[in-house]
């Protein structure tokens, strides 16, 4: 009998165990579909533009590619005009997130726990509209709005007799103005964010700070921020990332003047490639924003993992 | 008379005769064979039979935002029937695709490359035709019109067949079909103009006449004009004394800017030798800009975003008394606030007597990858553009221009409109130019559109910079190129603006 259980066992065991596999295999079928695609339409194109970048090809030429090895490199460092671009590029990052992640919190918190509070879908449906909006549509209606002939903007300041300003043109507002836009567009996406992470926050430990009578900063260091710091983390993260593309609103608004004034990397990097068509510089410059998206994505990753890494 | 040397004898009579008997019908049947080869070439387009029965569907490309270039779209209605009638096939669906000027070589470069036949044929500017004649892209004018002797008519001046036909610079070989060709002038106002009592306070003012006739501003000195300028220069009641375009997109301020530098003197690059370093960067074009910029005075405070849209806008919505704009779009240039009534074209003023203008327009291309229904379709298409029927909807119904010396002298072109008698001034041989056709036109072209527009809005420090960083940085394009073998200046990498 015991030979009889013991070998049952065994059979129920090589069952498992070729079940499991069974699993294992069937779920990386599954996966094909997903790792094909990523694999065609990202490590495809990725490592044809590494290479493109080695290389002197312009679409509008009738040459065909030639290897010069690190010379569009060494052209991209030398190019001080596109290393104003990057500067630039880096101080627009930098305000944005400061503004739009400040803005957001304040706005996320505003509405935290304020359920019954009246009119909040709508003042909520509202206050997302500027996200959801093509980005296009949004730098064209700015442009449209701060027009000083025809706007809407200088036309309200006229009448509070105000003079007209023209910020698009102008050497000192035309940045900040672009700032401001972009902030209008995506603080909702912060404020979204932070709804989500204070949501996150364990309404048990709420209770109990609430009843331990805890002050508000002793609640949101140990309580809320533990729980809520990976999805804004993760907020920020995402946002540097498409601040560091913005391409959109430069382009339609002030197509990167006055002169080169609001001139961004993305936007230089559009002209390269599909202006000029110079393939092997534009992916030089390709491959030089992909790591730096990568480099903010790791030290984002690194600071949010700081604290675990030390207690492990 | 030696009657031995002239004898022929019967038997070599008989076998010359034989030969040319058998010659006459042999030559016959080598010469239909050619004809017949050269009837099959789509090149010629559609023969009576060649095309019947077929349908087919047809694309094209055009500019957005400019009249001339959209003008075909309400026209082709008529190309349809003319196909059916004459050719027998029908065109079933016509597509298109459009752009703005800076943004339209872009959407038909990457196809062009992928050799597709996603334009048929394409409304381009002149600027491009290196960029799509040196791969290949595009089917040589010339062997369309060996195979056509009818199609190639002659130009108005020789300004239509350099700036809409020919690449390279001067070497004759032609790529491109004139669709219209397009010169600068200024757009006046005049009913303000005819007003007595502004003659009266212009005279007062300034103690002499106030020009009001086409024929008084024919010839008119810029630094004249400047002060009708001036004069009806009111910002205060929200009216400015001109408009031009000194925007940063595309061709916008180089264009605009570009007859004050010509007709004082200035070049901007020499085309047998591809050299810009040491040309662009002069003194007499760095005062020719700091005019250009400084008229910025009479104008709205946005003036350094105004382009061709912008122009239309201010002046139909009558914000300014003058506008220096295309005569292209002169159909444009009214409203039911200034109508048509109230507008007067006039040619660009003068400096010390002398006018170069810049040249605008587009050619027509044919895209080399058509397949040889498509071909025939497009050739067939452009010889329909030059009838008279076309030209008669083109020119009397759509705005558009005309080009060849014939139509030129057409009275009832020439007369169609206040903007053409500007246009054909401006259109004689030596008064206007039109820039570079390389294939590097667009690197070019953001280099000098970023400096100049800079110096205009007052981020560049000064016009000679703004000249020598774009002269530095077109020679080191033009150099690593291999257009030129004349190096750019040392430290132009690290060039800023």
């Amino acid at each position: 009998m015991g030979v009889k259980f013991a070998s049952k066992d065994k059979a129920i065991k090589a069952k498992s165990k070729s079940g499991q596999k069974g699993e294992k295999s069937f779920g990386w079928k599954l996966l094909i579909p997903v790792l094909a695609f990523f694999g065609f339409f990202n490590i495809v194109p990725t490592l044809w533009m590494l290479g493109l970048s080695f290389n002197d090809y312009k679409l509008i030429s009738s040459n065909a590619p030639h290897y010069v090895g690190l010379s569009n490199y060494q052209s991209f460092l030398a190019d001080q005009q596109v290393a104003h671009a990057v500067n630039r590029t880096f101080v627009f990052l930098a305000f944005a997130i400061i503004f739009q992640t400040t803005l957001g919190i304040l706005i996320g918190v505003l509405f935290w726990r304020n359920d019954k509070l009246r009119g909040r879908r709508l003042a909520l449906t509202l206050l997302f509209t500027p996200m959801v909006v093509t980005p296009v549509a949004s730098a064209l209606f700015w442009k449209l709005i701060l027009d000083p002939n025809f706007g809407v903007g200088n036309y309200f300041l006229q009448i509070f007799g105000i003079a007209k300003i023209d910020v698009l043109t102008s050497q000192s507002l035309a940045f900040p103005t672009l700032l401001v836009v972009d902030t209008w567009m995506w603080t909702p996406f912060m404020a979204l964010m932070t709804l989500a992470a204070l949501g996150s926050v364990p309404k048990a430990e709420l209770e109990a700070a609430s009843i331990d009578r805890l002050p508000l900063f002793t609640v949101i260091k140990t309580v809320v921020w533990p729980h809520a710091k990976f999805i804004l983390m993760l907020g920020i993260l995402l946002r540097s990332i498409d601040a560091f593309k913005t391409m959109d609103l430069s382009l339609i608004m002030t197509d990167g003047g006055p002169g080169d004034k609001t001139e961004l990397i993305a936007l230089s990097l559009y002209r390269y490639a599909f202006k000029s068509f110079n393939l092997g510089y534009s992916s030089a410059i390709s491959v030089f924003l992909l790591f730096i998206a990568i480099s903010l994505t790791s030290i984002y990753l690194y600071v949010l993992n700081l604290k675990s890494r030390k207690e492990a | 008379m030696n009657h031995n040397q002239t004898k022929i004898d019967r038997r070599s009579f008989l076998k010359v005769g034989a030969t040319a008997a058998a010659a006459v019908p042999l030559s016959g049947l080598m010469a239909s064979n050619n004809v017949a080869e050269a009837a099959d070439n789509p090149l010629m387009g559609s023969s009576a039979t060649n095309m019947k029965g077929k349908v087919l569907d047809f694309a094209y490309s055009r500019i957005a935002g400019w009249p001339p270039s959209a003008a075909p779209e309400a026209m082709w209605p008529a190309f349809q029937a003319f196909a059916k009638k004459t050719y027998g096939y029908t065109v079933n669906k016509i597509t298109f695709a459009e752009a703005g000027f800076g943004d339209l070589f872009q959407k038909i470069a990457p196809t062009l490359a992928s050799k597709s036949q996603q334009f048929n044929i394409m409304v381009v500017d002149s600027q491009w035709l290196g960029a799509l004649a040196e791969p290949g892209w595009i089917v040589k004018a010339d062997d369309v019109f060996k195979l056509n002797p009818t199609m190639d008519k002659k130009p108005y001046s020789s300004l239509v067949t350099s700036t809409y036909q020919v690449y390279p610079d001067g070497s004759g070989k032609r790529w491109g079909f004139p669709q219209m060709p397009d010169v600068q002038g200024v757009y006046l106002r005049k009913d303000m103009l005819d007003d007595p009592k502004e003659q009266a306070a212009f005279k007062a003012k300034y103690g002499k006449k106030l020009p009001v006739t086409y024929a008084e501003y024919e010839n008119i000195e810029q630094s004249e004009f400047e002060k009708v300028i001036e004069f009806f220069h009111r910002p205060d009641k929200g009216m400015y004394g001109t408009t031009m375009m000194y925007d940063k997109s595309y061709d916008m301020f180089s264009c605009a800017y570009y007859p004050f530098a010509y007709s004082t003197g200035g070049k901007i690059w020499d085309a047998k030798t591809n050299n810009v370093y040491g040309i662009l960067n002069s003194a007499v074009n760095a005062k020719a800009m700091e005019h250009f910029v400084g008229l910025k005075k009479y104008q709205p405070a946005n003036f350094a975003k105004i382009d061709i849209g912008g122009v239309i806008d201010l002046f139909t919505k009558g914000k300014v008394f003058s506008a220096y704009q295309w005569c292209a779009v002169g159909l444009a240039m009214k409203s039911d606030m200034v109508p048509i009534e109230k507008v007067m074209a006039i040619p660009l003023p003068k400096f010390n007597g002398k006018i170069i203008g810049a040249m605008g327009g587009q050619p027509w291309v044919i895209n080399a990858y058509n397949d040889a229904d498509h071909m025939r379709v497009a050739v067939d298409f452009l010889k329909w553009w030059q009838s008279k029927e076309a030209q008669d909807l083109f020119i009397l119904k759509n705005g558009g221009l005309p080009w060849t010396a014939a139509d030129c002298a057409n009275p009832a072109y020439a007369n169609f409109a206040h903007y053409v008698k500007p246009f054909l001034y401006m259109l004689k041989e030596g008064r206007s130019i039109d820039f570079w056709h390389l294939p590097e036109y667009s690197e070019m072209l953001a280099v000098q559109q970023e400096a100049f527009n800079g110096f205009a809005a007052g981020t560049v420090k000064s016009a000679a910079h703004a000249l020598e960083y774009a002269a530095a940085k077109q020679q080191q394009i033009l150099f690593k190129a291999g257009r030129t073998k004349t190096a750019p200046p040392k430290g132009t990498d690290s060039m800023t603006l």
